[in-house]
């Protein structure tokens, strides 16, 4: 049989390595060849476990030929998600990441999806794929290596250390991944670093000692941190080095992007995103402060924190807690850390007559169910937790 | 650094690592934490580093990222003549 051509936003080029093996479009023609047969046989709506990059990539070719819908899942047992309605034909579902264990799921239209993607259309730039395979962000990655016919390495579930040796061995060019990843990540590198070309960030907030540390390290490389909101994607990238973005912006917007502040919160108007609301602005939910000619992000007007490019409601997490057993009163707050931006640590008080390392037994099951951001990391048996004035528990750590 | 800073290191390390029953391999001031032999990962390290400010008192990333690579950099950072576990 021969090699049927690729799909137009797939280059033939293109490159997969992963687990030391390296396919092209003919291997990964063959599993879609393959996929493609299940999918029609099911119609509707498929799902993919996670079983790594070379066979995403196969399932999205596939399920475009076939026209259903994609669901890309996170875990290999996926939990039950409530699912949008919606018209048949291809589409790909995302599991969205947060504090409880049950996803909610995100249908993507591929072609806006495809949208999205800027720059980056050069052949020989080697990425590095340091989101997961089936995040929003890491798809971003997938399809801009895909369309460019570039090489892509990738190692599902490596941390950051695994990930810097990889970078190293295969001469990575190209990196996108939050400021924790690349905390980690030069926290790994040894003397031996990538020649890299292109350093992106995304998904937190970016500090200005750390885009230093990335500029003196690679100091020939282009720059840039990206802002994205949930429902809008990604908005606008700021290129000059310095945290936050040109105050500027918020009068002329950026990239055709409109950018306001109402209370302090950032609101953001985009042609590209089909956004609701008042007048086509939505409120993302950040916070911002002007400084100077800067402004810069100053938290969640939720109380959401960020933990290693994860967004967690420690009150979600504080209710957890209250539900075990033996647990009389809990305290859950963000601690800050240069590594991940933040952890969640708790205070717990033990209800009378319950034995701390049984108490601590049950808080542990309780919280393994919870993605590991999620899970309060310190655990501090209080006899009593103090009040604010107004008679709320006082949550340090959060904006 | 101080060899207080590095006992202090070791022995929240050994904690972090027993709370999810790993143990460590010997420590010794030029052991890396990310990308060597330790079986942690970054949230541990996260986590290493918050409980070194509550035991110490000192906030050495109080201004942002400082790099670091070893046990021996990540003591250097601290003050010495602050005594372990003062609270």
């Amino acid at each position: 049989m021969s090699l049927r051509p690729p799909p137009s936003w797939l280059h033939p080029g293109v490159r997969l390595i992963e687990a030391e093996r390296s396919v092209g479009w003919g291997e990964i023609a063959a599993q879609a060849d393959a996929f493609e047969a299940a999918f029609r046989a099911a119609g509707g709506r498929v799902a993919l476990p996670p079983r790594g990059v070379p066979a995403l990539v196969a399932a999205l070719v596939a399920a475009e030929r076939a026209g259903v819908e994609l669901r890309l899942s996170r875990r290999t047992t996926a939990a039950e998600a409530e699912i949008p309605h919606h018209e048949p034909g291809f589409a790909v579902l995302l599991e969205t990441s947060g504090t409880t264990g049950a996803p909610k799921l995100i249908r993507h239209d591929f072609q806006r999806l495809r949208g999205r993607l800027r720059g980056a259309t050069d052949p020989d730039a080697r990425w590095l794929l340091a989101y997961e395979p089936a995040a929003f962000a890491g798809l971003q990655v997938i399809l801009t290596a895909l369309a460019a016919g570039a090489t892509l390495v990738s190692a599902p579930g490596a941390g950051a250390a695994d990930l810097a040796r990889l970078a190293v061995r295969h001469a990575v060019t190209h990196i996108s991944a939050t400021p924790s990843f690349w905390r980690a990540f030069l926290l790994a590198l040894d003397g031996d670093a990538p020649p890299l070309a292109a350093v992106t960030l995304g998904g937190e907030v970016a500090d200005q000692p750390l885009l230093d540390r990335l500029a003196e390290r690679f100091p020939t490389a282009k720059h840039r941190h990206i802002y994205a909101s949930t429902e809008a994607g990604a908005l606008f990238a700021v290129g000059d080095g310095k945290a936050g973005f040109p105050a500027a912006w918020l009068d002329g917007g950026i990239d055709g992007v409109g950018l306001r502040l109402r209370d302090g919160v950032l609101e953001v108007s985009s042609p590209r995103a089909m956004l609701g609301g008042d007048g086509g602005w939505l409120s993302t939910g950040d916070v911002v402060e002007v400084r100077g000619d800067r402004a810069l992000f100053a938290g969640r007007l939720d109380g959401r924190v960020n933990v290693g490019g994860i967004k967690v409601s420690p009150e979600v997490v504080e209710q957890v807690l209250l539900d075990v057993p033996g647990v009389r009163d809990a305290l859950v707050q963000a601690a800050a850390n240069p590594v991940t931006g933040h952890i969640l640590t708790a205070l717990v008080v033990p209800a009378p007559g319950v034995e701390e390392a049984v108490l601590r037994a049950a808080i542990r099951t309780a919280v393994a169910d919870l993605p590991s951001a999620a899970r309060p990391r310190l655990v501090t048996m209080t006899g009593s937790i103090a009040l604010g004035a107004a008679g709320k528990k006082t949550r340090k750590g959060t904006a | 650094m101080t060899d207080s800073m590095f006992a202090l290191i070791a022995e929240e390390l050994a904690r972090i690592a027993a709370d999810k029953g790993e143990t460590l391999p010997a420590l010794d001031p030029d052991t890396r934490f990310l990308g060597g032999d330790l079986p942690i990962d970054s949230l541990d390290l996260a986590t290493l580093l918050v409980v070194l400010e509550q035991r110490t008192g000192q906030d050495p990333f109080r201004a942002g990222f400082v790099q670091f690579n070893t046990i021996g950099e990540l003591a250097a950072l601290y003050r010495p003549g602050v005594p372990a576990g003062a609270a």
